[in-house]
């Protein structure tokens, strides 16, 4: 991907989107996030119930906190409204204290409604084990035909 | 056991409807969970549609629990979202919020254990604008 003169996007297909790094999973933001959630599930603030699961007493990130690792990666590319759609599934937990990192490729570029879309792979990754993965829409500019009066 | 008929009878379950604004507040602590830097351009970081859907639709997450029967921890787990954004969401916006329970389905995972996949989907309106559109799917696992 680069940026050619007038700032709009030029990005091409299998262009890498620069990483996006958690290196530390808090359990205090999972706190905070709880209680944002309204979510009672003991497995994100409660160690003692998680040893019952074999999670060594570790607790468990919420899954919206592993898709903004992958949403943060797209907005530090694109720009804070680039997001279209997130299509994602959840593979292995992520527990406080690991250290996780964003990845993305550029599947296919398209037009729709007066915008370049760029359709990503996206990737979180844990050393070389994939935790979440999916797919994202991404605006990356307007289309060069669309003209405004 | 939660019968699989029970399960299924669950399909079209309407869920209250209702709204939701999301202040600012609320947006800065969301916003620094993920680890973001702060923001004061009104925009909310796009993972707000986990939990102001649920909420603003007039339920939460302990009754979707109850209605899947989960029966205490490791009984629950996120399978997949999508999730469709027409517009950004905003702070200080009302939004009005209708949806309900579109599928279930019973499943055996490879290692054998039981489980129903239960997706919902919930749209957001800005006045008569569709702003954004999520479909969830959770898994509850069974126990004999």
């Amino acid at each position: 991907m680069s940026e050619g003169a007038s700032g709009a996007m030029n990005v091409q297909v299998g262009d890498e989107i620069p990483p996006w790094e958690m290196p530390f999973v808090d359990p205090a933001r999972m706190r905070t996030m709880a209680a944002i959630l309204r979510d009672p599930y003991p497995v994100h603030w409660d160690r003692t119930s998680n040893e019952r699961l074999g999670m060594g007493g570790r607790v468990i990130n919420q899954g919206p906190l592993n898709l903004s690792y992958l949403v943060n990666m797209l907005h530090a590319w694109a720009g804070p409204t680039c997001v279209r759609r997130l299509t994602v599934s959840f593979g292995r937990p992520v527990l406080d204290e690991d250290s996780v990192t964003a990845r993305g490729r550029v599947l296919s570029v398209d037009e729709v409604d007066g915008e370049r879309r760029a359709t990503c792979e996206l990737r979180l990754m844990r050393g070389d084990e994939v935790v979440v993965s999916g797919t994202a829409v991404v605006a990356v500019g307007v289309t060069s035909d669309v003209t405004i009066d | 056991m939660v019968t699989e008929d029970e399960m299924l009878a669950l399909i079209g379950y309407r869920f209250p409807g209702g709204a939701y604004r999301i202040e600012h507040w609320e947006s800065w602590l969301l916003n620094n969970c993920t680890g973001a830097e702060p923001r004061s351009d009104g925009l909310v970081h796009p993972i707000a549609l986990f939990h102001v859907p649920i909420l603003g639709s007039g339920i939460t997450i302990t009754k979707l629990f109850e209605l899947g029967g989960a029966t205490g921890a490791g009984s629950v787990g996120l399978e997949s979202y999508d999730w469709e954004y027409f517009s950004p969401l905003r702070e200080d916006v009302e939004y009005r919020i209708d949806g309900g329970i579109t599928e279930v389905e019973r499943r055996v995972a490879d290692t054998g254990q039981v489980y129903d996949a239960v997706a919902f989907s919930i749209e957001l309106f800005d006045g008569d604008a569709l702003v954004a559109r999520v479909t969830n799917r959770w898994r509850f696992r069974r126990t004999a």
